[in-house]
């Protein structure tokens, strides 16, 4: 559930320097470590960990034996089975690389190995078939998130083959099931507490930078708060019958109205601390056009809804001034010449943050009308987490290992996440977290999470090695 | 699948007369072939003809030794094999009796099926493969669709030979195994036996009947003779997806649920054929002057009143024989609940009028599905001419069925919604007639693929009858 990397930080109306295409900039990470990176991303983006293909352990070895090979005891690695959606059986890895002479509490890295399901119809290549063109790396997961594990991974390897000794514990969390129900994240906040005990956690699911299509810097985003993640089912029923004799009522129509309002919807704009400080910023950006405008009046006026939908109908803005809910999935009838006795819409909503998931339902049956029922998934309730307050010492690392790669146009900034990720099972459990990875892209165009041809730039993965190298270092050297 | 003409006719406003019981009333049949068809009756029940049980040949081989028995030689049956639903071994059965004068007519061809829906012990409150008798009906599955088709039309042939009736053209018997499912069996004797069952026209016992009232009204009885295009239609909607935390503006689901609202509305074009006009004339007798019967009466009188075909398509009862009607049944969109879909399908189940082509439905869906939207047929296209209406048949019915059951029994041709084994005979310009006269009580009785399905006895054995009318009629004269 990673959140898009465009979050438009840079210096739009100042950035008049002729840029240059970052994918073309040579990558800091010396050759034998991208060799070594690639193959490692290639073994990873070739297991495909969607949800009830049983690949996980799979997934969890590849990693593991990395860890081991550098010289972690088999005692520091645990690999945890679970059982996450009904009969997925997956596995969490869990790595601790110890400090010889601890000085400060653990730190803790999450990521995640599964990936959201690519059929390879809809795909133009294979999903799970790695390929390297035009600078590019395609599959699914190479950007959500296989690029997190394995930058994570290769920087500690990296760093202990060189002899470095951290000065806390860095612990790796890697659960099996962040994209379809948290389970693994609920037990390492809770169960497994033991092995994951940290003063703060860094996140790899989420990369912060990105380009525009001119090439200027979009800025990095560090979310500090989040909303809520929550799924509800949209359900028609119908006594059916033969399909030679249509009646009057018919779940799939009864549910398509339903639909229809709710493409129509608006939910009510708000604003919290964390996009006060995003919005007047970007405000600034923007300067006099007329997103800047309405930026201002949006802040001016909280109550100026009008200014909010302006902002929030801005491709760029998507998400940040309200509750969204949107169709995800449709499911209907049982043979094609019979009636359908019932009809469902899976409906994702993502909830700003202090609205309660209950309140959001009441206002989704409402507009979806007697005809259709709106319930919450029961495999996955939403829980409403707290901003986590933004550490300087965590600022500080991030923003030394961006601009070292970025320059110093790439603004770091704290911004409210639209997706929900992990992290939000340890937030609510007190351990604040950071989505800090370092991977980057073109917006709009790299932001296919989820979607098709998924990709990453060749230079973002090998540049998130060196990211995640310096920030080890830098809060744990 | 049989669908009887019971639901047609329910609504009669002006049924005749009260009388007594149909069903006690005594049979025309004489007791000894009473006897004899009984036992061909049982023995056929109960051979469970499901799909998937294995049974199709013995039911072949068990129908040729009855037709030898009764006096058909050796080399003028024919078992054909073929496969059936998922694979299976299915069996057609085919035999002749040569005009014993032959009058240079090309010969008549009688159709049916011996196989039967499914029917689960649990679920009834019978055995449904145990032949039983009680209260004046028999039961068990198969005994209105279709064995009673199979074992009228057989009975009929054997008494008439038995009795020394000679035809004066050949009468070809060909019964399927497979038309509740694939229709295979009737697409081998369309398509390679289309030598061997080369016909003047074709008498389906698998498509007419009749409808009584408990107390003894006749609501009538249908002459089918014409059969609607079974279509079905994907419809797909394609979008490169993404996060579902950032909704796109043009979104699968969405599109496709604007297609379907617009299905949800359209109305085709009312058409009147030959047979529509003649089954809105008589059942404009039977509504008399209720608002129903006024637009059948307004409809006949001028079928460019485009408003009454619609006061008639309204009505439960006259659901699709008015116009081509396409549904939508079910549905399909997404591939992960936290992601903006990439496609999103309907299929559209379309029973469109005879006569109608694949260009001019594909047409016509296009444009109510708009650009977004594509439309793609789903199985081969299978045209459905309607049979003309041959006085000789219609004059023939109509005799017999008032013969056994009085002169004002009203006889109304039709047009099935649905499709049988007819279709495939049509398509190759074999015309083809329903003309069963097996009945029932309305609605107490209708329960073909449902459970305890039954027949009156009387309705079975008349039926015997009744075939002997129509053969001595059309080739005997």
């Amino acid at each position: 559930m990673r959140r898009s990397v465009a979050l438009l930080l840079g210096l739009l109306s100042t950035a008049t320097m002729a840029a240059t295409d970052p994918r073309t900039v040579p990558t800091k990470l010396d050759p034998a470590w991208q060799a070594k990176t690639r193959e490692l991303f290639k073994q990873a983006i070739e297991i495909p960990t969607v949800h009830h293909r049983g690949e996980m352990p799979r997934m969890a070895k590849l990693l593991g034996d990395q860890f081991r090979a550098a010289g972690i005891p088999e005692a520091d690695i645990h690999v945890m089975p679970y059982e996450a959606l009904p009969g997925d059986k997956t596995v969490a890895l869990i790595v601790r690389w110890r400090s010889p002479k601890a000085t400060k509490k653990p730190m803790l890295v999450l990521g995640h190995m599964d990936v959201v399901e690519a059929k390879r119809e809809d795909w133009k290549f294979d999903p799970f078939v790695f390929r390297e063109e035009n600078g590019y790396f395609l599959g699914r997961g190479t950007s959500d998130m296989k690029n997190g594990d394995v930058a994570t991974t290769m920087a500690a390897v990296k760093l202990m083959s060189q002899g470095f000794k951290p000065n806390r514990d860095i612990i790796f969390f890697y659960s099996g099931d962040e994209e379809t129900n948290g389970r693994g994240a609920t037990l390492g906040a809770s169960e497994w507490r033991n092995l994951t005990e940290a003063e703060f956690g860094l996140n790899a699911d989420g990369g912060c930078g990105s380009y525009d299509r001119e090439f200027r810097p979009l800025g990095c985003g560090i979310s500090t708060a989040e909303k809520t993640f929550q799924t509800y089912f949209f359900t028609a029923h119908n006594p059916g019958g033969h399909s030679s004799r249509p009646r009057p009522d018919n779940a799939i129509y009864d549910l398509t109205d339903a639909l229809k309002a709710l493409q129509a919807h608006r939910f009510t704009p708000m604003l919290n601390e964390t996009t006060r400080g995003y919005f007047t910023k970007r405000a600034k950006q923007e300067g006099n056009n007329a997103l800047g405008q309405a930026m201002r009046r949006w802040l001016a006026n909280p109550n100026d809804g009008q200014a909010a939908d302006e902002i929030e109908a801005n491709p760029l803005e998507v998400g940040l001034t309200r509750t969204r809910c949107v169709a995800t999935m449709l499911q209907a009838g049982h043979a094609d010449n019979a009636l359908p006795q019932t009809a469902q819409a899976t409906v994702n909503c993502r909830i700003f943050p202090g609205v309660q998931p209950k309140d959001v339902q009441a206002e989704l049956q409402q507009l979806a009308g007697p005809k259709v029922a709106v319930t919450p998934d029961p495999n996955y309730i939403g829980l409403p987490t707290p901003p986590s307050p933004l550490r300087p010492d965590v600022l500080k690392a991030v923003t030394q290992a961006i601009q070292a790669i970025h320059g110093p146009q790439m603004e770091v900034t704290p911004v409210m996440s639209t997706g929900a990720s992990d992290g939000s099972f340890f937030r609510a459990k007190g351990i604040p977290i950071y989505d800090v990875d370092g991977s980057w892209g073109i917006s709009p165009d790299d932001e296919r999470a989820h979607g098709l041809d998924e990709r990453l730039p060749v230079r973002a993965m090998y540049d998130d090695v060196v990211h995640w190298e310096m920030i080890f270092k830098s809060l744990a050297g | 699948m049989r669908l009887f003409a019971f639901a047609l006719l329910v609504s009669a406003a002006t049924p005749l007369a009260a009388a007594a019981n149909p069903v006690t009333q005594p049979s025309k049949l004489p007791a000894d072939w009473q006897a004899k068809s009984k036992a061909l009756f049982k023995a056929a029940i109960e051979i469970p003809t499901v799909a998937g049980r294995g049974e199709h040949k013995r039911a072949a081989e068990w129908l040729a030794e009855q037709y030898r028995a009764h006096g058909w030689a050796p080399t003028d049956i024919q078992i054909h094999p073929h496969k059936g639903d998922k694979g299976e071994d299915a069996f057609t059965f085919f035999a002749r009796w040569p005009a014993a004068k032959p009058s240079g007519k090309k010969p008549i061809l009688i159709i049916a099926h011996m196989d039967v829906v499914e029917a689960k012990r649990a679920d009834w409150v019978l055995d449904p493969f145990k032949f039983i008798e009680k209260d004046g009906y028999f039961y068990g599955r198969g005994t209105s669709d279709d064995k009673q088709g199979v074992i009228g039309t057989s009975a009929a042939l054997f008494k008439l030979r038995a009795d020394g009736f000679k035809p004066n053209r050949d009468i070809l018997v060909y019964y399927t195994s497979d038309e509740e499912t694939e229709g295979n069996g009737a697409r081998l004797g369309a398509g390679e036996l289309r030598q061997l069952l080369d016909a003047e026209y074709a008498l389906n016992a698998d498509a007419g009947g009749g409808a009584f009232r408990a107390d003894g009204g006749a609501l009538g009885f249908g002459i089918q003779t014409a059969e609607k295009i079974y279509q079905d239609f994907k419809w797909t909607a394609t979008n490169r997806g993404g996060h579902s935390s950032r909704p796109r503006p043009d979104h699968a689901i969405y599109d496709l649920t604007e297609a379907l609202n617009r299905l949800s509305q359209h109305r085709f074009k009312p058409a009147m054929t030959e047979t529509s006009k003649a089954y809105f004339t008589a059942r404009a007798g039977q509504e008399g002057t209720s608002a129903l019967g006024n637009a059948m009466r307004a409809w006949v009188a001028n079928p460019a009143d485009d408003q009454a075909a619609d006061a008639i398509e309204n009505s439960e009862l006259e659901t699709g024989t008015t116009r081509t009607r396409c549904v939508a049944t079910m549905l399909e969109g997404g591939h992960a609940p936290n992601a903006l879909p990439q496609k999103a399908e309907a299929n559209i189940n379309c029973r469109a009028l005879p006569g109608t082509t694949l260009a001019g439905l594909q047409a016509e869906l296009e444009a109510i599905a708009g650009p977004k939207i594509k439309v793609v047929a789903d199985g081969a296209f299978k045209p459905s001419p309607p049979s003309p209406l041959r006085a000789d048949v219609l004059n023939a019915y109509t005799r017999s069925v008032r013969s056994l059951y009085g002169d004002a029994t009203p006889i109304i041709p039709h047009m099935s919604t649905g499709a049988t084994d007819g279709l495939f005979f049509r398509q190759v310009g074999i015309p083809v007639y329903g003309v069963e006269a097996s009945w029932g009580i309305s609605p107490d009785d209708e329960r073909a693929h449902g459970l305890d399905e039954r027949i009156p006895a009387r309705a079975f054995y008349d039926n015997i009858v009744h075939w002997q009318n129509l053969i001595r009629d059309l080739a005997g004269k």
